[in-house]
């Protein structure tokens, strides 16, 4: 299918693969900047307490402190979703961890020194810390400010059809609860930020973030700095998987230093202060009903879904969006009822992570798909690919489906883990096989004004291409993908291409990196940059070559005529000519990309991205059932990716997904105990090991997207989405009982063998 | 900040920790660096005993018996062949403490006087009746490693006193032993339930055995109430279980996020009938294989 | 406390708070950036060096213990921008994403490979590489990256020819 590309579908290393195994790559804490302070923060040790004092002339007193602040001292307003938030707290603390003071100091054992410093007086105040008790009548109010009923933050509901017209028709009925942790996103570079200020009231900004143009606006509003003074770089980023796309308090904070001191300051998270103080993946809670008619088809889906998204909004908030969806419109299921309430309790509060509230749905909607299938007596591939959407379906909240490979996924994953010969026949051996697929956004998310992405290209005198690009490098290899698309459609070889990823000055707009949608995106806004530049050397080669603009192609780096390929000549040469001649001109283009999606409306529906990503996993695990242990032997994935621009860095993405969503499914839990974390660090905070993962299979299917550039949609969250479910699935094949939650540590299972939790409930032929 | 202090003997070493009481012993520090860092103890002086590493390491079978020098990496452990056929589950728990780079640094001296009780190498020690050199300003005393352990984090270490050798049984055929234990990830957690237990079978009957807890109780547990069961006799599921209900019953475990101690209890009176079960494989030459699977589950059949 | 020891093949002799961590000492005594931490703990690996050729957690390495030793960081791994076998297998099977475990892990598999000469199979090098955490591969490349060397590596002694590395720059 590729076999007419030169660059795009080669497996090509990442262009600054050689330098990262060099460890000549400079991240946010490695910058050397002369005359940095270190800035710390003073946090709240209490859940929900009132500050009736703040002392800091100890910790002004002690030399080599430059500044200490608190929100008695600044100027701030308040940010976030409904101006939830604010930086540092001026009479409320909400979570063990606000932030409530701050000192810039010339080192960070007198930054230490000087928070303890800090005498806080506090009132303590009731606390909740579970999002049920949090929705209770008499519980204790978290934002007062908001004039809210029981702490329900926001509500997201959704009705489509006849539910309980529906529940009389289905033939079988599944229901069940499915509770997710609170988890972390936990990149191995934890949150940095400096901030400095120059001799014009400028100030410049370094931070790994996935929304530079956001960050920028929040800075400005927030802290009443002119827009224009303000430019953000983002440095190389170690990782984030949607940590570092919330705008936090230690980000205006470090700005407030900066400007306090007139000097550099850096505030870089340790280990310990990422768990506790940065954003979380929020647990939630599904409580489930579906039906389906005794030929299988899916007739209902009736949720009740609690999201536990902590002391405040942030992006976390939204991720009922994407929970709902996956309800919606995962499968064709003709009627719907949905309901979402989004509570706030007193404990870390939730950002946008990898995934975004999809697994957690999907974990929901995955496990009952086999529950109605086992008593139906249906295979349950089967059953999903009964159901599975086509080209052309448009889903409940208005998903317009084009590109589809579910169907395809499904059968691969089918094929490749023997699933027909094995699935419900390994019962003696603890073993077990457990299927899932998903549906995501593949072409972007219209979450916010404009889903789009600029691109400006250069190509110079030397034959070199520069792409300054919206969008950035998160180490997904979303450069060299870009690279890989700008080569491509001018026919010139990777090499000649440079990604540059400026400030926020220099590159254009860009929503910023989420929802798996840079490569649909940015990709698409590269291509029509390139396609800009190459019609301005098309211009210029045709005269040289004697032939019109139309009759040509290029291919490596050369200009020819299609049907007389020996007339030729170099790009390079062409850009000269075209510079170096009286009223000449540069090669320098430029484009918007804005998909053709729409905003979901008032009652949530709209094809809000430009198309959709599928995939299908199969799980194989053994359990011991004496322990609870389970050992995941295999992890086979398919997936519709459009198109694979890198195959290579495809794979890494979806295995690196995978990888996640393992720790998600067996290990990884936040542990908070009376709002306070514990455990946080990694040795108690159980990451995947390269020996707790096992070899993951990874098939690519190419439906080639009609929107995405070279027909490729978005894979980054993908690899991790339905791994909760399809390991759920494999235990109840291997010891036929359910799981109701993840992870599923070992004393769990045991707890379910026991027949001791609320487990999933299949009911029989309803009346009807 | 606190100083560092070298010896470059052991006689230095004790007059140096005599003459500094805030002063700790580092070995790999692997422990007492992390402590520090995380605020769990405070040192004005670091003794740096990495000086004295060729005169404390080192594994020799000496008059039957095993003598590790205090100094000896884990990974020297994990390493030795011969340690691995004659006493495998010392072998085995070097294995899967922490990972290649803490094995490099750790040694059994650091791991054995921090009193951690879910440390890995105490239970495989004590089903190989180790016992502990301690060396002092009024010389050398010898001591059951049993009775090194006093509680969490505490040893019955005297001040000023190094640890400077472990000594355990030599094993030679009819002998077994296998180190199993309980976790969450499959490699780097700390052990929910660790377990060991060696046998010793002459004419087909098991003559003397060990079992040992780790991570169940404040200290690592020897249970001979446990062991006893299976003594006298062959092989025999029963009794082996009958002796992994004893061991639960025997151990005090605690309620924390690696497991409820009920679970844990669950978890012991599973792992022991299967440590005697390898331990007695190996122990009549049916088990080569020099590591057992961790949590001590071997077969097909899932049993 | 002056420390004295070899730092990739040169002599360092530097005046550095005696409680030091090598991994301080490297980053900020020395401005070595290329060791990366991610937790200060000794739980995720990016901050492995060797000393003397085997692997330690430099967040947790009392440097005072490697005066007079020799050790290894990333930087010292490329000879002269040309990067080694372990590098360009990196490279080529796309084992760094963001880049961040890399350093620590490439460390991590140097010592492995040392360690094991001869042949080796998957378990055997995850069990190697479980104290270096990464977030964004999911393992597999590395893996693949390992295995590769390593059967160069059989090749070159099976026939006696050498592979050269891979120019850094390209």
């Amino acid at each position: 299918m590729t076999a007419s590309f030169e660059v795009v579908g080669t497996r090509l290393p990442k262009l600054d693969a050689p330098e990262k195994v060099s460890g000549l790559v400079q991240y946010g804490d490695d910058l050397q900047i002369a005359g940095l302070l270190v800035g710390a923060i003073k946090r709240s040790p209490h859940s929900h307490a009132r500050i009736l004092n703040i002392d800091t002339s100890a910790a002004e007193a002690l030399p080599g402190v430059k500044a200490v602040l608190h929100a008695g001292n600044v100027q701030q307003r308040p940010y976030g979703f409904y101006g939830d938030n604010i930086p540092l707290k001026p009479d409320i603390v909400r979570f063990v961890g606000d932030e409530v003071a701050a000192v810039a100091a010339v080192d960070e054992e007198t930054a230490a020194r000087a928070i303890a410093l800090i005498d806080v007086e506090y009132e303590v105040l009731p606390a909740v810390f579970d999002a049920y008790a949090a929705l209770e009548e008499d519980a204790p109010v978290i934002h007062p400010e908001r004039n809210l009923t029981s702490n329900v933050s926001m509500r997201w509901d959704f009705d489509h059809g006849d539910v309980a017209g529906a529940e009389r028709q289905a033939a079988v009925v599944v229901e069940g609860l499915y509770q997710s942790p609170l988890a972390a996103p936990a990149p191995i570079e934890t949150h940095v930020t400096i901030a400095s200020y120059d001799a014009h009231d400028h100030v410049t900004i370094w931070a790994p973030i996935h929304m530079v143009f956001l960050y920028r606006k929040e800075i400005s509003q927030c802290l009443g700095i002119p827009w224009e003074k303000i430019t953000v770089i983002q440095p190389p980023v170690g990782g984030s998987f949607g940590a570092k796309i919330d705008i936090d308090p230690h980000d205006f904070i470090t700005v407030m230093l900066a400007e306090a001191t007139r000097r550099p300051v850096k505030m870089s998270f340790s280990r310990e202060d990422e768990f506790i103080s940065t954003r979380t993946r929020q647990p939630i809670h599904f409580r489930m009903r579906s039906g389906a008619d005794s030929h299988g088809n899916l007739l209902f889906r009736d949720v009740d879904i609690v999201s536990d998204n902590g002391a405040y909004n942030g992006w976390g908030s939204h991720a009922m969006l994407v929970a709902m969806q996956t309800c919606s419109s995962h499968y064709r299921v003709p009627n719907v009822r949905i309901r979402c309430a989004v509570a706030y309790t007193n404990k870390p509060w939730g950002g946008s992570v990898r995934g975004f509230g999809n697994p957690q749905a999907t974990f929901a909607v995955e496990q009952q798909m086999e529950q109605l299938a086992d008593a139906l007596g249906r295979d349950p591939i089967d059953l999903r690919k009964q159901n599975a959407y086509h080209e052309g379906d448009v889903t409940p909240q208005g998903l317009r489906i084009t590109s589809c490979g579910l169907d395809e996924c499904l059968d691969r994953v089918r094929k490749q883990s023997g699933w027909d010969e094995r699935r419900g026949r390994m019962k003696h051996l603890r073993r077990g096989l457990g299927a899932a697929a998903f549906t995501h956004v593949g072409g972007g998310a219209r979450v916010y004004g404009s889903d789009g992405c600029g691109a400006m290209i250069k190509l110079d005198d030397s034959g070199r291409v520069t792409l300054i690009s919206g969008s950035s490098e998160l180490g997904q290899g979303s450069e060299t993908a870009l690279a890989m698309i700008v080569a491509e459609e001018l026919g010139i070889p990777v090499e000649s291409v440079a990604v540059v990823n400026s400030n926020t000055d220099i590159k254009p707009w860009d929503v910023g990196v989420h929802a798996s949608r840079t490569t649909f995106i940015a990709g698409n806004a590269a291509r029509m940059a390139a396609a800009e530049a190459k019609a301005m050397l098309f211009a210029t080669a045709a005269p040289l070559l004697g032939a019109e603009p139309a009759d040509l192609a290029s291919a490596q780096g050369e200009i020819y005529v299609r049907d007389e390929p020996n007339r030729r000549i170099g790009v390079a040469r062409v850009a000269r000519r075209r510079l170096l001649s009286e009223g000449g001109s540069a090669v320098l283009a430029n484009a918007f990309y804005d998909p053709p999606s729409e905003p979901m409306d008032e009652t949530h529906r709209g094809n809000y991205s430009a198309a959709y990503g599928f995939g299908a996993h199969v799980a194989e695990v053994e359990v011991d059932v004496e322990t609870g242990m389970i050992r995941l032997l295999n992890l086979w994935t398919a997936h519709d990716v459009g198109r694979a621009i890198n195959p290579m860095a495809v794979e890494g993405q979806i295995e690196g997904g995978a990888a996640m969503g393992i720790g998600l499914a067996l290990s990884e839990e936040l542990t908070v105990n009376h709002g306070r974390v514990l455990g946080a660090n990694f040795h108690d905070y159980g990451m995947p090991t390269a020996v707790d993962v096992p070899r993951i299979h990874v098939e690519l299917v190419e439906t080639i997207d009609g929107e995405g550039p070279f027909g490729a949609k978005g894979v980054g969250e993908g690899g991790l989405i339905p791994v909760p479910a399809a390991v759920a699935n494999a235990v109840a094949d291997a010891i036929g009982v359910r799981p109701s939650q993840y992870p599923m540590r070992p004393w769990k299972v045991l707890e379910w063998l026991d027949g001791a939790s609320e487990l999933p409930t299949v009911m029989g032929p309803t009346r009807g | 900040m606190a100083d560092v202090l070298t010896p470059t003997s052991v006689a230095d070493a004790i007059s140096m920790l005599g003459a500094h009481p805030g002063a700790h012993l580092v070995a790999g520090g692997t422990d007492v660096m992390l402590d520090l860092r995380t605020g769990r103890s405070h040192a004005d002086s670091l003794i740096d005993l990495s000086r004295l590493s060729s005169q404390l390491s080192g594994i020799r079978a000496e008059g039957g018996r095993w003598r590790i020098g205090a100094m000896t990496t884990i990974r020297a452990l994990e390493d030795d062949r011969e340690l691995a056929r004659q006493a495998p589950a010392i072998g085995e728990a070097a294995t899967v403490l922490g990972s290649p780079q803490i094995r490099t640094m750790a040694t059994i001296g650091g791991n054995l006087a921090h009193g951690t009780p879910s440390a890995e190498m105490p239970p495989p020690l004590l089903v190989h009746d180790a016992s502990v050199e301690l060396v002092g300003a009024d010389g050398t005393r010898t001591i059951p490693l049993a009775d090194l352990f006093v509680g969490p984090g505490r040893t019955s270490m005297r001040r000023p006193e190094i640890l400077t050798a472990v000594v355990c049984d030599a094993t030679d055929g009819g002998c077994g032993s296998v180190y199993l234990r309980q976790t969450v990830r499959w490699a780097m957690d700390l052990a929910g339930v660790g377990v060991a237990a060696s046998v010793r079978v002459v004419d087909g009957r098991i003559e003397t055995a060990r079992i040992a807890l780790g991570a169940v109780h404040p200290v690592p547990l020897l249970v001979p109430l446990a062991s006893a069961v299976v003594v006298g006799h062959s092989y025999d599921p029963g009794l082996a279980r009958e002796a992994g209900r004893l061991a639960a019953e025997a151990c005090t475990p605690i309620t924390d996020a690696r497991g409820s101690s009920d679970y844990r209890r669950r978890v012991v009176a599973a792992l022991v009938p299967r440590a005697l079960r390898i331990a007695w494989l190996r122990a009549t030459g049916q088990f080569t294989a020099d590591r057992a699977p961790i949590n001590g589950v071997l077969n097909e059949e899932g049993r | 406390m002056r420390l004295e020891l070899t730092i990739n093949g040169d002599p360092v002799r530097r005046d550095v708070a005696p409680d030091s961590v090598l991994l301080s000492v490297l980053r900020d005594d020395l401005q070595m950036v290329g060791t990366k931490w991610g937790c200060m703990t000794g739980d995720c690996g990016a901050c492995t060096v060797l000393v003397d050729g085997s692997p330690v957690v430099s967040c947790l390495q009392l440097a005072a213990q490697v005066g007079g030793h020799s050790v290894t960081t990333i930087e010292g791994v490329a000879e002269r921008g040309v990067l080694d076998q372990v590098q360009a297998a990196f490279v080529r099977n796309g084992a760094a994403q963001c880049g961040f475990c890399t350093p620590g892990m490439i460390m991590a598999v140097e010592a492995l490979l040392d360690r094991h000469p001869g042949p080796v199979d998957e378990p055997l090098v995850r069990k190697e590489l479980e104290g270096n955490l990464c977030r964004c591969t999911g393992y597999n490349k590395i893996i693949d990256a390992v295995l590769e060397v390593a059967d160069l590596r059989a090749g070159d002694r099976a026939c006696e020819h050498g592979h050269g590395g891979e120019p850094l720059t390209s």
